[in-house]
């Protein structure tokens, strides 16, 4: 008897709860996709513009993406530098 | 000023038109001044649910054209005061119309009526942008199904880029049973996908098909679960407010379900 009764309510996941969790997976990634490349492009230019006053980094080095935490979309940027011009120091 | 409010899904036969049709007589049955507009040009059919088809003169081209005054082009329904209809065009297609003239019929027409309710047709190009050019406010239409939902969130994104608000969101087809069994998903699942505010849940209906058979909408026979559904909607958009019942059957399935599994 119990093991019919886990088959019936228990072992197998509801379709619905199937349906939800494939949504939740492929609308996060079309909504990632709708932030197309020409504007990462341009991000990427704008960002380094203004970084190349404070830091010197390899263009090739940089890395930027989206990702999702939660309820939230991330750009996470990196900007590996090998050197930091001292503002400051220069004036 | 009236308010504009485009009827949108991005995928077709979710029930945006019945949606429309139904939602019209019913803010006309408020004592509301409504025009509903069919936006799909070329593949119009608002005119046919209402059961208005035969009595279509003039369109929203031939408004466009100067073929004649906005007034003209209006067919009303006379079985409730204060309804009309603004046909679409079915011999011309959605490129021969410009977002800016869809916006100058609605900002004309809501100078005279409550309510503009704009009947999208499916996608996201050209018929959509016309559609929701002139709206202020948007309802999306999704039943309870992965491709409708999806879809729907694309619309989504693409309403708020265009900084149409509010969107309410209404999910049409739902089945208490389907739900109860955990075959279709709740309301509570689709928010928490979409993200939206909820103004209404319409249940599976048969009655839709046979009003639609008929170009009767369906909430000129109230009673029917479907009809009851949307005159509670109706009433939403005018401020009223009514809590949405709770349709799945989860007291009574539920209960027993999870008794079964408390004695496992």
């Amino acid at each position: 008897m119990s093991i019919s009764i886990k088959q019936l309510f228990g072992r197998k996941p509801k379709s619905s709860s199937i349906a939800k969790q494939r949504l939740k997976l492929v609308i996060t990634q079309d909504r990632l996709e709708q932030v197309d490349d020409r504007v990462m492009t341009r991000l990427h230019h704008e960002l380094a513009e203004v970084l190349a006053k404070y830091f010197e980094f390899s263009a090739n080095s940089v890395k930027m993406n989206l990702k999702q935490e939660g309820n939230s979309y991330i750009l996470v940027a990196d900007f590996p530098y090998t050197k930091f011009h001292d503002v400051n120091v220069r004036q | 000023m009236g308010r504009v409010i485009v009827v949108t899904s991005g995928k077709g036969g979710v029930g945006k038109t019945t949606s429309t049709a139904n939602l019209g007589t019913a803010l006309a049955l408020l004592d509301k001044t409504v025009v509903v507009v069919d936006a799909d040009v070329g593949l119009r059919n608002l005119d046919i649910v209402m059961g208005l088809e035969s009595r279509i003169v003039y369109t929203s081209m031939d408004v466009i054209e100067k073929q004649c005054e906005l007034n003209k082009a209006l067919v009303r329904d006379r079985r409730v005061d204060g309804l009309m209809l603004l046909a679409a065009s079915q011999k011309n297609n959605k490129d021969d119309i410009q977002p800016e003239q869809m916006k100058a019929i609605c900002d004309k027409l809501r100078t005279t009526h409550d309510f503009v309710l704009i009947d999208s047709p499916a996608g996201i190009e050209r018929g959509f942008r016309n559609a929701s050019a002139g709206a202020d406010e948007a309802i999306i239409v999704t039943t309870p199904d992965v491709s409708a939902i999806r879809d729907a969130d694309r619309i989504i994104g693409l309403l708020q880029n265009a900084r149409i608000e509010p969107i309410n969101l209404v999910l049409n087809r739902f089945s208490a049973e389907l739900v109860g069994n955990g075959s279709m998903m709740d309301q509570d699942d689709v928010l928490d996908i979409l993200n939206i505010d909820l103004i209404g849940v319409v249940p599976e209906d048969s009655g839709v098909i046979t009003s639609t058979n008929r170009g009767i909408p369906l909430v000129y026979e109230d009673g029917s679960p479907g009809a009851q559904a949307y005159m509670r909607i109706a009433r939403r958009l005018t401020g009223q407010r009514i809590p949405i019942p709770d349709f799945a059957q989860k007291g009574l399935l539920n209960n027993i379900m999870n008794w079964f599994k408390k004695k496992k």
